[in-house]
């Protein structure tokens, strides 16, 4: 552990009325660490990183990113301060080219304002060319750029995930947030996955926290796991460890039986 | 570079159109009759392009745009007849404060989605309309005499603004922006996208451009009374936007001239006008449900060789 500290979640927790949907979540992430949470349906996996994102507001506990408290900032800040995401059920700009996708989430490289684009002043040009070149990388990299200028609503299921990962990676993250990434996806697609985020993460310098439930995708890649179970977090530490922790079992599967 | 030639076509193409109808108009070839068709059907598609913006761009279903129309009606009616300004002067101040109107009303409602917002937009628009009802300044519910201003010069001036200044915010971060929040605000705010900021611009735009229509509409009438800005005018509108296709913005163009030609053609029949008006509704939704022109662009049809090249989708 030699890198800093990026993320820190403290004794964090968030109410629905009466429903306590997650309780007491403590993480630690480190620059450039690659980390699962897991645990069963409805465990409170998805309302976590509804918080880290800025979608919920936690009622209780620190959320710190990179030095900043972000407990109370509304989801577009939090991205502008480098956490992004993607989402379980696909959310793609469908009506949207895929390279206007990519281009939204690249909205803040450029800086011409409303005027200079309403009369097409110079730096709407250069603006919108280099958000072009820089949306177009993004898209080689996923190998996505010959589809350019289809709707991201007639792409196959396996490239909108691939899309939805691009466009994350767009808004310029230093955390990225990918929940259930590949979902739906068939054996060989998950592998290829797997390797596209290892590339990711190299290239540009990315810590990663990723929801699955593809127990060979995440022993496979994560460095560390933590598991939530009812809201809370019953375990973490290595895959290995996870593997062969009793509570872990228990909350998958069920209590042993005795007597 | 090609990009700004073809801009530079598409303007020569406009001047063209422009003299060749003001030379029909002082010429005499054109009488009295055509010449309020053409300048009425300019309104219209102002007021259908700056709602376009609102619904087809941004996705947020405002039904109250005859309130930011009146303002710039009586806004600028008043900047002509009690202060004696240059309507070109009275347009532009028209707008502004009908644009200011948009901001005051979108603030607070922009927070509100789908029908809640339709209903809100549309008691803000009442409001509007109730308060210069009971304002005496402009001749409460008689009205207030205008002069006729409004010419063919000012119309299409205004009309060119409107689409070159739509058209061009649309294609740009901007405009991307706010089809992002329209396909889904929570992912556009997710990638970093001011969702509350971009709805208030396309509002304000929006009245903006509502207030020049409400400023051309005022000066072309005589006579303007609280009556015509109603919530029916705000469903004409609305009608516009929809009959062209949710997002299409020469749909919304081309459903306000048909309409206009539809709806000036059948004063002549007072007793059926609109029956036969609702029944053109009701068959182009039925062949048509997406609109007239369904999201696309007319310029889409010219392109069909460049689109393939884009790489299909089936050739892998």
């Amino acid at each position: 552990m030699t890198n800093n500290l990026l993320l820190k979640v403290e004794n964090v927790g968030i109410q629905f009325g009466g429903l306590k949907a997650v309780q007491g979540l403590s993480l630690e992430l480190f620059q450039g660490e690659l980390i699962g949470l897991i645990g069963p349906n409805g465990a409170g996996k998805t309302t976590s990183f509804n918080m880290l994102t800025g979608v919920y507001k936690p009622t209780e506990g620190e959320i710190t990113f990179d030095g900043k408290r972000t407990n109370n900032m509304s989801p577009h800040q939090v991205t502008k301060s480098g956490v992004s995401r993607t989402f379980q059920n696909i959310r793609l700009f469908k009506e949207q080219s895929v390279l206007d996708n990519v281009k939204v989430a690249n909205h803040s490289l450029a800086k011409h304002s409303i005027f200079s684009s309403v009369f097409r002043l110079p730096s709407f040009f250069s603006g919108e060319a280099k958000m072009e070149e820089e949306s177009i990388k993004f898209l080689k990299i996923f190998g996505l750029d010959k589809y350019k200028d289809e709707l991201a609503k007639n792409l196959p299921y396996g490239m909108q995930r691939r899309l939805e990962i691009a466009r994350a990676l767009a808004a310029g993250p230093k955390l990225l947030l990918l929940d259930e990434p590949a979902a739906g996806m068939n054996p060989q697609e998950t592998k290829d996955l797997m390797e596209l985020i290892a590339l990711i993460r190299k290239r540009f310098d990315l810590t990663i926290l990723l929801i699955e439930h593809d127990m060979g995708l995440v022993m496979g890649i994560c460095e560390r796991i933590y598991v939530l179970d009812h809201g809370q977090l019953i375990a973490d530490g290595i895959p290995e460890e996870i593997r062969n922790n009793p509570k872990v079992i228990e909350a998958y599967l069920g209590e042993e039986v005795t007597e | 570079m090609k990009k700004s030639k073809v801009f530079w076509m598409y303007f020569v193409a406009a001047i063209i159109v422009y003299a060749v109808i003001q030379g029909m108009i002082t010429g005499g070839q054109l009488d009295q009759y055509y010449s309020n068709l053409l300048i009425l059907m300019s309104i219209n598609v102002i007021l259908a392009v700056s709602l376009h913006l609102v619904i087809g761009i941004t996705g947020q279903f405002s039904i109250g745009h005859a309130g930011f129309l009146a303002v710039g009606a009586y806004i600028s009616a008043i900047c002509t007849m009690k202060f004696d300004l240059p309507f070109f002067a009275a347009l532009l101040v028209g707008a502004i404060v009908a644009s200011v109107a948009g901001l005051i009303v979108g603030i607070p409602s922009l927070r509100l989605k789908g029908d809640y917002l339709a209903i809100a937009t549309l008691g803000f628009a009442e409001i509007i309309r109730i308060i210069f009802l009971n304002t005496d300044y402009v001749g409460g519910a008689a009205g207030m005499p205008i002069n006729q201003l409004t010419t063919w010069t000012y119309a299409f001036f205004s009309l060119l603004l409107t689409v070159v200044v739509i058209a061009n915010f649309t294609k740009s971060r901007h405009g991307r922006a706010c089809v992002a929040v329209r396909e889904d605000e929570i992912a556009a705010d997710a990638m970093g996208i001011n969702t509350t900021y971009y709805k208030v611009v396309a509002f304000a735009l929006g009245s903006f451009f509502a207030g020049l229509a409400g400023g051309l509409f005022s000066h072309q009438f005589f006579l303007i009374q609280p009556t015509q800005f109603g919530f029916l005018k705000s469903f004409d509108i609305l009608i516009y936007v929809v009959l062209g296709g949710l997002g299409s913005l020469s749909g919304a163009i081309i459903a306000a001239v048909l309409l206009t030609m539809v709806s000036m053609y059948l004063t002549d029949f007072p007793e059926t006008r609109m029956i036969i008006y609702s029944l053109v509704l009701i068959i182009v939704m039925l062949y048509r449900p997406s609109g007239l022109m369904g999201t696309k662009e007319i310029t889409d049809y010219f392109k069909f060789g460049k689109r393939s090249k884009g790489g299909n989708l089936d050739d892998k």
